[in-house]
């Protein structure tokens, strides 16, 4: 009889604290981002994967050197680079970037192509509007035109996107 | 050709009551049955409403309606494996045994409705005030239903404890 | 203040001048029904609105907010798109059954929303034994959830069924004690003198103590005869998909939805009439100038007002409690409410024989 009593006591006890956390939350500011609305002030988190880019410097140079390891881990293909052979005034043979291909619409965002990258040229930014009407428009060219291989590796250096 | 609303109703209740009681015996699905037979009382208590005594009307509603008919409605559910099977014909006998049981409650009654000398009300006209209700329950002099009440929760307590026997026989 | 009387009566007044007393008859109840159905969605409307945003907002959310300002026309839209879908004819399902269902259901609710007193002199059915006839007109209910589960032949539907029955059968117990505790204070049975009774304060102030575990007894058994909150074994969504409305589309879910919705106003409507007193402005005998304040807020007001206060507190159980399990379910009404209950009415009945109660 003791424990009925004492167990409804402690029930009825834990429900009202139960309520009362409630009725806190309900009066908390509320959490919701009204996007298209608060599209001007809306910041997304730098954790955030939204596009892979290639990073650029000032001077439109970049620190791919086509060594082609991104492609090869990438899990889905997305990634494809053209490359060339080019010879430099010092006569040694070079391979050169032509055109990083960047399939958009079928990259799952694991991020193998990022940890994986010798010269870390290569990047996740937060942008997320990425709608478009057809998949073709989904398949970026990452490196800038007239962009060129940077001297010395780019990394640290300014992050243009 | 005269006919006051009140009549109105009244004959359109007995017409439900007549149609749903016939509809109950005669349907072969159990479940409609049961459905009609709430017809037929949802129509009782109209009537009870319509001579003004809205407590007995309540009583059908809450007893009846609201109580037997989920009875009957969980009992063919949880006993009969085909509550949705239509029932087979009856026999022939059964059918002559039930019509003339029928036929003689029906003359019993009509009988009983005129020959009855029936008195005046000892109400005044208006709704039965509760009150009186009450007193007629709970009073033990002339007119008053102590005695019944009382044995009828007896016979009510027998019955859930007989129903609890037969269910704790595994 | 304003008694609404006056205007029902020169409405009488009118139609009996223009046409005989029968036809005046026939007349109104064809507008008092209109004007209950009326009433009746809209405040269905209203609900499901209200209901969406104060879910939000216990979420951290801010609810709908797109149709309309501030979301204002979302369940209009729900409406419309709720009137336009088709109803699906189910294969071998008892198509009379399965149709008659949901009006039982409406029926039962409209029938008890016709007993809630909203003003002064507005109130449409006044039984001498109102408050008892309310209850037995929402019991009516069950059959119509019993039937639409067992019409829809499917198993979930048929649990759903099953168990709202039992919920609503054992926790109708609950609310009848709790009401009749009240009716051992108040003397009557009638909504209209149990709202004339608390003149001189709220019955829940009057009875202090069993009054107020009476209270607290009704809004918990009252949740869970709405198969809300955390009494919404019958609908489950996570276990039964929606109990006994799975098979249900178009207007007949709508009924079902409505239905539910203003049970919720009813048993709010009951609590409101039973322990803060209906329309009955907050009077404090003693103190004449207040209550004089107090009397210029139209009662209709005071009504609504106090019904939103009971919906919000019902609203906040169904969003803070997790579901009970069915034998938690069956525990709490028969071993903690039935007992306290008993015991509450054994309290009241002392408290009002040596006049205890203010």
């Amino acid at each position: 009889m003791k424990n009925y009593i004492v167990h409804f006591i402690r029930g009825l006890w834990s429900l009202l604290v139960g309520m009362y956390t409630t009725l806190r939350v309900f009066f908390r500011k509320k959490t919701t981002e009204r996007y298209p609305e608060n599209r001007k002030q809306l910041v997304m988190f730098d954790r955030f994967r939204g596009e892979l880019v290639l990073l650029h410097d000032e001077q439109n140079h970049h620190g791919c050197i086509a060594c082609g390891i991104c492609e090869t881990n990438c899990p889905n293909g997305t990634i494809r680079l053209t490359s060339e052979m080019v010879t430099d005034e010092a006569g040694k043979k070079k391979k050169v970037l032509v055109e990083y291909q960047y399939d958009h619409g079928s990259c799952i965002f694991c991020q193998l192509c990022v940890r994986t990258c010798p010269q870390r040229t290569l990047a996740f930014i937060p942008t997320f509007e990425h709608a478009v009407f057809t998949r073709e428009k989904l398949v970026h060219k990452l490196n800038r035109e007239g962009s060129s291989v940077a001297p010395k590796p780019v990394a640290g250096s300014s992050i243009t996107a | 050709m005269n006919i006051s609303i009140q009549e109105t109703v009244f004959f359109a209740l007995a017409a439900v009551i007549g149609l749903f009681s016939i509809l109950t015996v005669t349907t072969k699905r159990l479940l409609r049955s049961a459905t009609y037979l709430l017809f037929v009382l949802f129509a009782t208590a109209g009537i009870y409403f319509q001579l003004d005594y809205a407590f007995l009307g309540a009583v059908q509603l809450t007893i009846y309606a609201g109580g037997i008919i989920i009875l009957y409605v969980f009992s063919i559910l949880l006993t009969n494996q085909q509550a949705d099977e239509k029932l087979e014909r009856l026999k022939n006998s059964k059918v002559l045994a039930g019509a003339v049981a029928a036929v003689a409650g029906a003359g019993i009654t009509l009988f009983l409705l005129l020959a009855h000398p029936f008195g005046p009300s000892r109400l005044a006209s208006g709704e039965v005030p509760v009150k009186a209700v009450g007193t007629a329950l709970m009073g033990t002099s002339k007119y008053q239903y102590l005695l019944p009440f009382e044995v009828i929760s007896i016979l009510l307590l027998a019955c859930i404890i007989g129903g609890i026997m037969i269910a704790r026989k595994r | 203040m304003f008694d609404f009387s006056i205007i029902t009566r020169w409405i009488d007044q009118l139609l009996r001048g223009v046409m005989p007393d029968a036809a005046a008859t026939v007349v109104e109840c064809v507008l008092i029904g209109l004007a209950l159905l009326l009433g009746y969605a809209v405040i269905a409307l209203a609900l499901i609105y209200v209901e969406r945003k104060v879910c939000a907002w216990f979420q951290c959310r801010l609810g709908p907010n797109r149709v309309g300002p501030f979301g204002l026309l979302q369940s209009v839209a729900d409406m419309i798109k709720m009137l336009i879908k088709e109803i699906i004819e189910i294969k071998h399902v008892d198509k009379f059954l399965f149709g008659l269902a949901p009006y039982i259901v409406i029926i039962a609710s409209v029938t008890a929303f016709a007993c809630l007193p909203f003003g002064r002199g507005l109130q449409v059915l006044d039984f001498n034994v109102g408050i008892f006839f309310l209850i037995a007109v929402s019991s009516i209910g069950i059959v119509g959830i019993l039937l639409a589960g067992w019409a829809s032949n499917n198993k979930y539907s048929l649990i759903g069924a099953m168990r709202s029955g039992a919920q609503m059968i054992s926790y109708e117990l609950s609310i009848g004690l709790s009401i009749l505790t009240m009716v051992v204070l108040s003397g009557t049975l009638q909504v209209s003198g149990i709202v004339e009774g608390q003149v001189d304060g709220w019955y829940l102030f009057k009875g202090h103590l069993p009054a107020v575990i009476a209270f607290v007894v009704y809004l918990v058994a009252g949740t869970a005869e709405t198969n809300r909150g955390p009494f919404d074994l019958p609908e489950a969504d996570s276990e039964l998909t929606a109990g006994y409305h799975t098979e249900y589309s178009g207007m007949h879910f709508g009924f079902f939805y409505l239905a539910e919705y203003l049970n919720m106003f009813i048993v709010a409507g009951v609590a409101a009439t039973l322990f803060l007193g209906g329309w009955m402005p907050l009077h404090v005998p003693g103190w004449a100038g207040f209550n004089e304040v107090m009397d210029y807020i139209p009662s209709i007001a005071w009504f609504f007002g106090k019904v939103g206060v009971m919906i919000f507190v019902i609203m906040w159980f169904k969003w803070t409690f997790p579901r009970l399990r069915i034998d938690q379910l069956l525990r709490l009404e028969w071993k903690y409410l039935l007992p306290i209950n008993l015991l509450n009415l054994l309290l009241m009945v002392i408290v009002v024989v040596y006049k205890l109660h203010f």
